[in-house]
């Protein structure tokens, strides 16, 4: 299991809040990778350093190996897709001009649409069932569709890797669920590294195959859902208490809390 | 595309009625035999054509569609849907410039006023946004700082007109009230070689202000250079309008209205709208200054206070209706 993205000794800060400091991190590659923890632990700061919009006060972020300093805010882009938290559109704008957006990185000033485009913009519209949508404004999509429509943009960029700050927040369970066997499906056929962040940590031990769980900007425990979510870890970085059981359906970890 | 058919019948129409319609009003006959040359126009027709009302119509076209397009700009990079060139300080660097040559300069030449406009205009988008740059910029910032700057050179034009000669400030302030009055084809043709490349440079980033305008974070993550795509643009605001302003003066809300008004009719796509709203600006400028001409003839209203009162009402409107498509 080789590691996609990885951070080393990574110190992150607003001005004079330091928000993560000395945190080493391993993305394995075509993996689902989960970053829980509590509000205030630097899950979506992480994300954000990650995706290479945030530069750490110190440390390198790797990608393959390499630092992503070397690489342009372009580069990044074809390598990278993020999709962070309340994204806004302008008023009228489609499903599938936004999807177009996508493609922004593999073009030049003067690079016209060609039909690789096309076909790149077609096949993310499909993975995300956002086909019939394609005409249809985005003020006029409910929450998981239009979810499923900035996923379907990140997608169109044909990056091997994709980061999500929250993206099941504000839906329904049933969209919920949509969301997260997309990214089962996107990682387990199409060979993409995904990383997350996820507040319901028991979605994220079902569906997630790396978990990272962080407390105050550190990592407590990372590694395999039945390693990372203990009774003990989760009375420590959640301060609550909890009996973990078997899920019955998916044989995951399932977290009651008392 | 039948749109834009539509808004340049518009143009033409008050292209021929501004041409025609006047002091002196020329019958459609008149007009044709003049414009095509025909041995039966009268010298004198030919003269209010050619050197009086051609030059005043070419230059409130320009200035329109200049506005306009620098609106557009504004709009995108901004994100904010009050955001106009004025928000650099444009307008006000513009007037503190002019009031502070006429009133403190003895017999300052005409040449001077506009070349004070615009370096003032100038000086102060350049003033704002380095003020707002802090390890990069944002959006907000730049607002903020703008509105501070331009309050300050508010401040200083008041203070200048307030202890000026009378007679010198009346002359700022006809100045700075925005009209086509003194044009001629000296000064069309400057303007025109001055906006083509940078308003063709702004269409042709169309794209970026598509992305741009997803905002700092959305945009970088799609791989544009965030900050250096929207110091460019701010440069091209500023050159376009800061020569808009240097040419007419202070023409108010056609930046802000001509890009609302062309995104509502085509959508969310820059390419298409900046021809739109350079349209609509053009259109909205001529239409006011036609209008001035002939409202209360012989007083000529300057363009600049019609496209206010045109103006006002109709940006209120457009909101109105917005709040009710959303509600």
């Amino acid at each position: 299991m080789s590691a996609k993205l990885a951070g080393q000794q990574v110190s992150i800060a607003y001005g004079e809040q330091r928000i993560v400091e000395n945190l080493d991190l391993i993305v394995p590659q075509r993996r689902f990778t989960a970053l829980v923890g509590p509000n205030g632990s630097g899950k979506s700061t992480i994300l954000r350093a990650l995706a290479g919009l945030m530069a750490p006060t110190k440390g390198t972020i790797l990608l393959d190996g390499r630092s992503i300093d070397i690489l342009s805010t372009k580069e990044m882009a074809k390598r990278v897709g993020v999709l962070l938290q309340g994204p806004v559109a302008p008023e009228g704008l489609t499903v599938r001009d936004l999807v177009k957006q996508g493609r922004y990185p593999h073009r030049s000033l003067f690079g016209r649409w060609s039909a690789e485009h096309e076909a790149a913009c077609e096949d993310a519209m499909m993975l995300t069932g956002t086909t019939t949508l394609a005409d249809t404004p985005l003020e006029r999509l409910s929450g998981g569709q239009r979810q499923r429509a900035w996923i379907a943009m990140t997608l169109a960029q044909q990056g091997e890797v994709l980061l999500l700050d929250e993206p099941t927040t504000y839906l329904d369970l049933a969209h919920q669920i949509e969301l997260m066997n997309l990214i089962t499906k996107l990682v387990r056929d199409h060979g993409k590294t995904v990383i997350a962040v996820l507040h319901d940590l028991n979605q994220a031990a079902r569906y997630a195959e790396h978990i990272v769980m962080l407390k105050g900007g550190k990592i407590t425990a990372a590694g395999r859902p039945e390693h990372v979510i203990s009774e003990a870890a989760i009375a420590d970085v959640f301060g609550v208490h909890s009996v973990i059981i078997r899920d019955p359906v998916a044989g995951t970890p399932l977290c009651v809390p008392l | 595309m039948r749109l834009t058919t539509l808004l340049v019948v518009l143009l033409l129409g008050l292209v021929a009625a501004s041409l025609a319609l006047g002091d002196i009003s020329l019958s459609w006959r008149d007009l044709l035999e003049t414009l095509s040359g025909s041995p039966d126009a009268t010298p004198q027709n030919a003269m209010i054509v050619f050197d009086l009302r051609l030059p005043r119509l070419l230059l409130a076209l320009l200035v329109g569609a200049a506005l306009a397009t620098a609106g557009t700009i504004m709009l995108a990079v901004m994100r904010n849907p009050l955001a106009e060139p004025g928000v650099l300080g444009i307008n006000s660097g513009a007037a503190a410039a002019v009031m502070a040559v006429i009133v403190l300069m003895p017999r300052p030449p005409v040449v001077l006023l506009p070349i004070a406009g615009f370096v003032g205009a100038v000086v102060m988008a350049a003033a704002v946004y380095l003020l707002a740059w802090r390890n990069g910029t944002s959006s907000l910032r730049i607002i903020l700082i703008g509105i501070g700057l331009g309050a300050l050179a508010s401040a200083i034009t008041t203070f200048l007109s307030a202890f000026g000669e009378i007679g010198d400030v009346q002359r700022a302030m006809i100045w700075l009230a925005g009209s086509v009055y003194e044009a001629d084809m000296v000064k069309v043709r400057l303007l025109f070689f001055w906006l083509i490349l940078p308003m063709a440079f702004a269409w042709i980033s169309s794209r970026e202000l598509d992305v741009i305008r997803f905002g700092d974070n959305s945009a970088r993550s799609l791989g544009q250079p965030v900050d250096l795509v929207r110091g460019l643009m701010i440069v091209l605001c500023t050159l376009i309008s800061g020569a808009a302003v240097a040419a007419a003066g202070l023409i108010g809300f056609v930046g802000l209205v001509a890009p609302h008004i062309a995104s509502r009719l085509v959508g969310p796509s820059h390419a298409r709208i900046f021809p739109v709203a350079a349209l609509s600006g053009a259109i909205l400028v001529m239409a006011s200054d036609l209008l001035g001409r002939l409202a209360l003839a012989p007083v000529q209203l300057p363009a600049g206070i019609v496209t206010a009162l045109i103006g006002a009402p109709f940006f209120a409107y457009l909101l109105w209706g917005r709040q009710h498509a959303r509600g």
